[in-house]
């Protein structure tokens, strides 16, 4: 035999070698990823069925949410009327150009609440009292967000938040500049009509309070 | 003879380019595996820490009363204050 044809053929039989210990080193690695892969999946398997609820529940949970929204909502048109928006801002900060897209109104949104204690501007004012004094130290009103405010949403230059479209009577301000004062402001103290009682007591009815029930 | 030869360099080329290649694939095999078994591990894990989503129920029936209770406050305040 040649001494090329002796060197062929065990170059050959080192390449079948080759292939048969790395091959089989790698079917064992496989065999272990089989059981590994094998083991996780019921795992995995748990994850999927302990998740299933999780979106009906959630479903569920903004459902009744967004009917308290609604509710709170529908009180604030009621009660506020246009100055529900900045009401809903002063809250929520950018959720009152949300409140006024889904209640079908337009206009700018004044925040409220920012120069004052949170809800006392709007207390007292539907309780027929000014806005109250500003705590010290607060920064001024914003502007008007957008041009076509109305005008119960005027800022006077002083920088007090006017929710009213003229100042309550003199009777009916605080003795005390900032307290809040609900004299002869709720409807058996005064000569306004008095709000239309629910037709069960106790109960928050927004029905025909939106713009599109109307 | 030189034709011998030739396949003699071709072979021993094709030798060290094996080796190579299959060296690859067992590397990249074996390091599939302990990435598995940390699947495993994660999933446990996982698993075990959604026990707690049974506990949305108990927060979906809490958001209901606090709903509940809020038409009710907003009932009042409906009768207490005047409309805008």
């Amino acid at each position: 035999m040649e001494l090329p044809v002796a060197i062929i053929i065990l170059l050959i039989v080192l390449i079948v070698l080759a292939l048969a210990v790395f091959l089989l080193a790698t079917i064992a690695e496989l065999v272990k990823i089989n059981r590994g892969l094998a083991a996780a999946l019921p795992l995995v398997g748990e994850l999927v069925s302990k998740t299933a609820p999780v979106n009906g529940v959630l479903d569920a949970i903004n459902g009744t949410l967004v009917t308290g929204r609604d509710l709170l909502e529908g009180l604030a048109l009621k009660k506020a009327g246009p100055d529900g928006a900045g009401l809903v801002e002063s809250c929520f900060p950018g959720e009152g150009a949300k409140f006024l897209r889904r209640v079908g109104a337009s206009g700018a949104v004044l925040p409220i609440g920012e120069d004052y204690p949170r809800g006392a501007a709007i207390l007292n004012s539907l309780l027929g009292g000014t806005a109250p004094v500003p705590a010290a130290g607060s920064a001024p009103a914003p502007a008007p967000a957008a041009s076509g405010a109305s005008p119960s949403e005027a800022v006077p230059g002083d920088g007090r938040i006017s929710l009213r479209d003229k100042p309550a009577p003199a009777a009916q301000e605080p003795a005390e500049p900032g307290r809040l004062s609900a004299k002869g402001a709720r409807p058996w103290e005064s000569s306004a009509p008095a709000a239309e009682a629910p037709a069960e007591p106790g109960r928050l009815t927004a029905k025909g309070a939106r713009p599109w029930e109307r | 003879m030189t034709v011998l030869w030739i396949m003699v360099v071709v072979l021993v080329v094709a030798l060290l380019l094996l080796a190579k290649l299959l060296s690859g694939v067992l590397g990249a095999a074996r390091s599939i595996t302990p990435t598995v078994t940390a699947i495993g591990g994660v999933a446990a894990a996982g698993s075990k820490d959604l026990d707690a989503v049974i506990a949305l129920v108990t927060t979906q029936n809490y958001i209901s009363q606090v709903v509940a209770g809020l038409a009710n406050y907003g009932g009042s305040l409906d009768v207490a204050l005047p409309d805008a």
